[in-house]
């Protein structure tokens, strides 16, 4: 029976070293395994549920098929997959002989490794030894050859130009783990061969490479004793180097060999369109390495540095401060410094945070299934939960918070896009409805995407669909805010909508917003109870091949499809949009992006909220360039209202606006069916538009022509005429003239009538142990554009006022805030004037920081009497003992800019307007510089105790998280109950509102390069030039 | 006993613009309210104002000898003091940063009414009515002030002419205001914004852009686009605040006021009371915002509501 001597011609003392060295190298891989498994076992839960069963068989199907690798780089994949397949033969014959020699034979003295056994092992080593090499000499030549940017790591997008220490490290284990494994496998053939020329067993042992490579060392001179040396010492190479390979598994790169099937095997398909959770007891955000659940620890270590996030990052490709795959590798390092209390922001700065785009293609193409968006939000949630975050962003959060819309608009305005409809929508809180449709916030207010809103309604209503919305019962659906990090809020939102939910009757959910759709279909949990929730394009899609919508009139147009990511990558949404292109004739032209690989807009993950950093190309424009590289295409087709108004203004900011026209399906959709309920003026507009850009397209090819054969005949430029300006009059652009038709009645006899303060009942409050101050807020009414009078007409009516806490007041607070933690003692307490219905406001002040709040209700007196609210807060500064009392600057309804000044003088206290800072010990007397006009700044001292009024923009306010707002809602507010306000406090009254008269500006009309003439035109002449 | 007293205001030996234009207000009204029309100011040398305060219509102005620098409790002590002498009917001052800080404590230490931010006072059947904003400035507030027998009115910048020059005397009064000692604010220094090279005052041809540009990267692009067209760059409060420009770009009423200004091109700006303040007596005036209700389209000679990098490509094609 065939078989090899194993040991040949050892002497006991380097069998025993062998044993040694190879019991050594098992134990450095098993404790630098188990290192890696405790420091998971420290981590937060997976959150997220793990299906092991399904996953490990997945796993299996994606490692046999190396599907994950193949896709989208077939060279890597291949070369990977020899790799894979020749290491893992390489690994398991090479077990064989080890379970035969060390376990089997000694426990039973049975042998198997011999005879035919042996022979298929050896061709089957052989082989896989082949299989390693090339598969690696391919790596090698793609790491030394093909200039992948990708792979040297250097931090273009930040606009580095050499690598990092770390990643000059990095890129020395690449090629040290490749070259280590191509030695291996190397001085197995040549151990190999020079075995087969000293034994020359029969069959050559069926190891037809070490045949070979005997024969040709053989032939290159190499004798019998020369072969005993070489194999002699070529056995301790190959083992020695095989050793150090397994000792190093777990402390290298080669991690990734073990992490990776158990990355896949936890893999969640759907990470980011279903965001993990914060449990109750869990920290907002992760701080510390430990906050990440074990998953994410586990994605670190299994991240082999490949870069196919990095390539296909939106971000990354624009020039954010973001590669999904530098973030992992930077957590990598911290998580393995073994300091579970290591601060993750430490190594990932907020602005690459801010870079992510949610968009899910790092996610989508990662071949061991990492969740980096996951993570990043994750941190983000740590960011918003202390208010670090862009004040745009901040502004919009509390925007959404305020009015449930990042529009800022009422809520009674988010279904004010329907009158314009022929039909009435129905409310589905009132009655039963086959359809909700949850419009969202974009196509609710933007009013580019409300046409769109109106077509899609329309659309519907032709196909006889019993369709509902919510009307003001909705709010934002929080896809985006729940990826900027703003969970609290989030679930603030699904709690709303789900309530207004299940307040109506509906079979499935529609929705032309795939952020919506997203959140709806994966987060919202029991508010949609396993109803479906389906894009339009899907019911489109339906109709328009049963015919319920008919096609009359055929497109035939050249078109291209962006792939929302929300829609098609997180919701695998591909194919309705193409069924629909397809049903209205249109030919479909695919963009190198598409599909999964689809290119963000660059408005995901709150981006839209804000602003770009300088240096970067939007992904829109991009984007752009990318369809137009397509070649006459005729329309850039969008199913989502964000892609709409992204693309719609990088068509014309990235110069392509004579190429190609941006719609959205529903245009065409309404176009191919002949839609008849869309008004006159609508479809013209579209044929116009495409008309127009076919002009345009012409234009630009034939004008610089044209030009350019007049120039070469006259020898001119022709210079464009101005174009005429309209002559209409400006009106009303000063204010009436002051008249008095009438002596004023007589106003009785001339006397003072000194303000005191109101006396308040004694109410709860703990007694005074340090510094107080008092910070006045107001709980203001904001008027929308549309809005009407009292009959009495004396005010407007209230319902037509939506409320919040009066924004000028929000840097009182801070400045209140950062006084007493800058003093390291101290107590803020927040007073509003105002009914119960002021609550909100104070608790927003609590939120922020303060500490308690008063409320005092003004029964007798206007809150927007100055003097009356003045009375009533000296009241409370004197009950409160204050040592100082701050306003805002003024309140942004009524603006009276004089509570400061009134209360001072009423208390009889030192008082300053318009602060924009302030330093006090809290006992002498308090330095503060004042704001004038044209910026100087006043620099007075003043004794205390005073009131001040900060100007805005002297601070930041900190953010409130909806975490923080909830949390407020323990904090004690007093109510104190006014026993005398004299009457000279009050009977400020209000004799008339009205409408302001306006002038109104001749309006010019046009494209823009008409409007632009004729500016130029006026510009032209009022210059003289 | 009646009348109006105005108080002026003044910043380093110059009168305050909005001075002059509460005399301009208070000369239209002198002959329906009754009384003498008297301006006081309050100073270190209150002599060196005389001049410009004795504009037509002005019977007397009052000089209180006083530490030169703007102090609100002195103020309001003088002031009070005064009006105790002469009995006003109405008190009117600017509705400035100054102005607020002294203003309502006057008006609690004397009664009657306050109205702040007042653009206007007329008479409507025996009825005296100060005009004024109210929600964010989309409503006009008509307040009754017949009934109280003394009014303190901040009139907002802007909202009347300073009449032409007059020839009222003036009598310099000695006051006892040590009762305001205790409140009084010591004065330290003026510092001034970081110096510019703009000067908005003096400029005839500006363009302003304000949060509509979305984005501190796009300033370059308007900036140049503003050279193009010779115009000087301005900008409206947000955009300082932002500290995307510097102060002295800013147009309005915490900013500067485009006081030689012929025309106003407005990109991006909606148009806030405080910035309208600073431009919206230029004679033409161009804005452009997508609102069509944008506020700014109410001072605006010409508005257009299109994408404003559309035009701005459009107009850099133009002045090519």
């Amino acid at each position: 029976m065939q078989t090899r001597e194993l040991f040949s011609q050892f002497t006991p003392f380097a069998f025993g070293m062998f044993y040694l060295i190879a019991i050594a190298a098992m134990a450095a891989f098993v404790v630098g395994l188990a290192r890696h498994i405790l420091r998971y076992r420290r981590a937060r839960p997976a959150g997220v549920p793990v299906d092991w069963w399904a996953g490990l068989r997945r796993m299996v199907d994606d490692v046999v098929t190396h599907r994950t690798l193949g896709r989208r780089d077939p060279y890597a994949g291949t070369a990977h997959r020899l790799i894979f397949f020749g290491f893992a033969i390489l690994f398991v014959g090479t077990s064989t002989i080890t379970l035969e020699y060390d376990i089997v034979e000694p426990l039973t003295g049975l042998t198997f490794w011999k005879g035919w056994f042996y022979l298929g092992f050896s061709l089957a080593m052989d082989i896989a030894g082949v299989m390693l090499v090339v598969g690696l000499v391919m790596m090698i030549a793609r790491r030394a050859w093909f200039g992948l940017a990708k792979l040297d790591y250097v931090r273009r997008y930040r606009g580095d130009t050499a690598p990092l220490p770390r990643a000059t490290a990095w890129k020395i284990e690449d090629w040290v783990f490749l070259v280590t494994l191509l030695l291996i496998a190397l001085s197995g053939f040549l151990q190999e061969a020079v075995r087969l020329l000293i034994d020359r067993p029969p069959l050559s042992d069926l190891s037809p490479v070490g045949a070979a490579l005997g024969r040709l060392l053989s032939g290159l001179g190499l004798d019998a004793e020369g072969a005993a040396t070489v194999r002699g010492v070529n056995w301790w190479i190959h083992g020695i180097l095989a050793l150090s390979f397994v000792a190093g598994v777990a402390w290298t790169k080669g991690k990734h060999m073990v992490a990776a099937f158990g990355s896949l095997a936890v893999r969640d398909s759907r990470s980011v369109a279903r965001l993990p959770e914060v449990a109750e007891d869990e920290p907002a955000g992760v701080t510390r390495m430990d906050d990440f659940s074990w998953r994410d620890l586990l994605h670190l270590d299994a991240c082999t540095k490949c870069g196919r996030c990095h390539d296909v990052c939106p971000a990354r490709n624009s020039n954010y401060p973001l590669s999904p795959r530098d973030l992992i590798l930077d957590l990598r390092l911290l998580a393995q410094s073994g300091d579970g209390a290591a601060d993750p922001h430490g190594v990932i700065a907020p602005e690459t945070l801010w870079s992510c785009l949610s968009c899910g293609a790092c996610a989508e193409i990662c071949p061991v299934g990492i969740e980096q968006p996951v993570k990043i939000v994750k941190m983000r949630r740590a960011l918003v939960d202390k208010g670090e975050m862009d004040p745009t962003l901040r502004g919009v959060l509390e925007t959404v918070a305020n009015v449930g819309n990042s529009f800022g608009e009422p809520a009674r305005k988010r279904g004010a896009w329907t009158r314009e409809l022929e039909f009435p929508v129905k409310d589905a809180r009132k009655e039963p409805v086959e359809a909700l449709w949850f419009v969202g916030d974009f196509a609710s207010f933007d009013p580019r995407s409300q046409t769109i809103s109106r077509l899609v309604a329309r659309l519907f209503n032709a196909g006889s669909l019993d369709f509902g919305i919510l009307f003001d019962g909705e709010r934002t659906a929080g896809n985006d805010i729940r990826r900027v990090g703003e969970e609290g809020l989030f679930e603030s939102l699904s709690a709303h909508n789900g309530a207004q939910m299940a307040q109506a009757k509906f079979d499935w959910i529609v929705t032309t917003d795939p952020h919506s759709l997203n959140t709806l279909r994966n987060e919202y949990g029991k508010a949609v109870q396993g109803r479906k929730v389906l894009h339009y394009t899907n019911v489109l899609a339906d109709w328009l091949e049963s015919g319920r919508l008919k096609v009359t009139r055929p497109l035939n147009k050249r078109v291209t499809y962006h792939d929302p990511c929300h829609l098609g990558r997180l919701n695998k949404e591909y194919d309705a949009p193409r069924r629909v292109l397809r049903a209205i004739g249109c030919e479909l032209v695919e963009m190198p992006r598409s599909g999964d690989n689809s290119f963000c807009c660059g408005a995901g993950g709150g981006r839209i909220w804000t602003p770009d950093p300088p240096g970067v190309e939007k992904p829109s424009h991009s984007r752009m360039h990318e369809a137009a590289a397509l070649g006459n295409i005729d329309i850039f087709v969008t199913c989502c209202p964000k892609d709409l108004t992204m693309f719609e203004d990088a068509r014309k900011s990235s110069g392509h606006e004579a190429d190609f026209l941006v719609a959205d399906i529903a245009e065409l959709v309404a176009e191919a069916v002949e839609l008849r309920a869309i008004p006159a003026n609508y479809l013209p507009e579209l044929a116009n538009r495409i008309a127009e850009s076919l002009a345009e397209k012409v234009t630009a090819r034939v004008v610089p022509e044209l030009i350019q054969a007049l120039t070469a005949q006259s020898g001119r430029v022709l210079a464009a005429a101005p174009a005429p300006v309209p002559a209409a009059e400006p009106e009303g652009a000063t204010p009436k003239p002051v008249t008095l038709d009438a002596v004023p009645g007589e106003a009785g006899e001339w006397s003072v009538r000194t303000v005191t303060p109101a006396v308040l009942a004694d109410y709860e409050r703990p007694v005074k142990s340090g510094l107080r101050v008092l910070v006045a807020v107001k709980h203001v009414g904001k008027l929308g554009d549309e809005f009407r009078f009292r009959p009495d007409g004396l005010d407007v009516l209230p319902e037509d006022l939506d409320h919040q806490l009066n924004e000028f007041d929000e840097t009182a607070i801070e400045a209140a805030l950062q006084l007493v933690e800058r003093l390291g003692e101290g107590e803020v307490v927040a007073v509003t004037i105002g009914p119960e219905a002021a609550e909100p406001s104070l608790r927003k002040a609590l939120a922020k920081g303060a500490h308690r709040g008063v409320r005092v209700s003004p029964d007798a007196a206007s809150p927007a009497d100055p003097i009356a609210v003045a009375a009533l807060l000296a009241g409370v500064a004197l009950c409160e003992e204050a040592d100082l009392v701050l306003t805002g600057v003024q309140s942004s309804d009524f603006a009276n800019g004089a509570t400061a000044a009134a209360l001072g003088g009423i208390l009889g206290w030192s008082h300053a307007a318009v602060v924009v800072e302030m330093q006090w010990d809290g006992k002498g007397r308090l330095d503060i510089t004042r704001e004038l006009e044209g910026g100087v700044r006043h620099g007075q001292s003043l004794s205390a105790p005073a009131v001040l009024s900060i100007q805005s923009g002297a601070n930041v306010p900190r953010y409130a998280t909806m975490r923080m707002i909830k949390d407020a809602r323990s904090k004690p507010v007093a109510e104190a109950v006014v026993e005398e306000l004299g009457p000279e406090a009050t009977g400020r009254r209000v004799a008339a509102m009205d409408r302001p008269p306006v002038g109104q500006a001749a309006m010019l009309e046009g494209s823009a390069a008409e409007v632009a003439a004729r500016i130029a035109a006026i510009v032209r002449e009022k210059r003289g030039g | 006993m009646g009348g109006i007293l105005v108080i002026a205001e003044h910043l380093r030996g110059t009168l305050g613009a909005q001075t002059g234009e509460a005399i301009g207000l208070a000369r239209d009204l002198k002959a329906r309210i009754g009384g003498p029309l008297v301006v006081t100011v309050i100073a270190g040398d209150p002599a060196r104002y005389h001049a410009d305060l004795a504009l037509e219509g002005v019977d007397e102005v009052l000089g209180v000898a006083a530490a030169e620098h703007f102090d609100p409790a002195v103020y309001e002590e003088a002031a009070f003091a005064l009006a105790l002498e002469l009995k006003p009917r109405l008190v009117l001052l600017g509705h400035s940063v100054n102005g607020m800080g002294f203003g309502p404590a006057l008006a609690v230490r004397l009664g009657g009414s306050l109205v702040s931010d007042a653009f206007g006072i007329e008479a409507d059947g025996g009825r005296l009515l100060a005009l004024r904003g109210g929600y964010g400035n989309k409503v006009l507030t008509k307040l009754d002030i017949s009934a109280a027998c003394v009014t303190t009115v901040m009139l907002r910048g802007g909202s009347a002419k300073p009449p032409s020059a007059g020839t009222a005397p003036l009598r310099l009064v000695s006051l006892d205001l040590q009762s305001a000692a205790a409140r009084t604010a010591e004065h330290k220094d003026y510092v001034d914004p970081p110096p510019a090279d703009v000067d908005i005052t003096k400029a005839e041809f500006i363009l302003s852009v304000g949060r509509g540009i979305q984005d501190e990267k796009n300033i370059e692009r308007f900036r140049a686009l503003a050279e193009r067209l010779g115009a000087t760059f301005g900008c409206s409060r947000p955009i300082a605040d932002s500290g995307w420009l510097p102060k002295a770009h800013q147009v309005g009423l915490s900013g500067k006021v485009a006081s030689n200004c012929k025309l106003y091109l407005a990109l991006g700006i909606s148009g806030a009371v405080q910035h309208l303040h600073g431009m919206k007596h230029v004679e033409t005036i161009v804005a452009v915002n997508t609102d069509r209700n944008a506020p700014i389209y109410n001072v605006a000679t010409y508005g257009a509501a299109i994408d404003l990098f559309a035009l701005a490509d459009a107009l850099e094609k133009e002045f090519n």
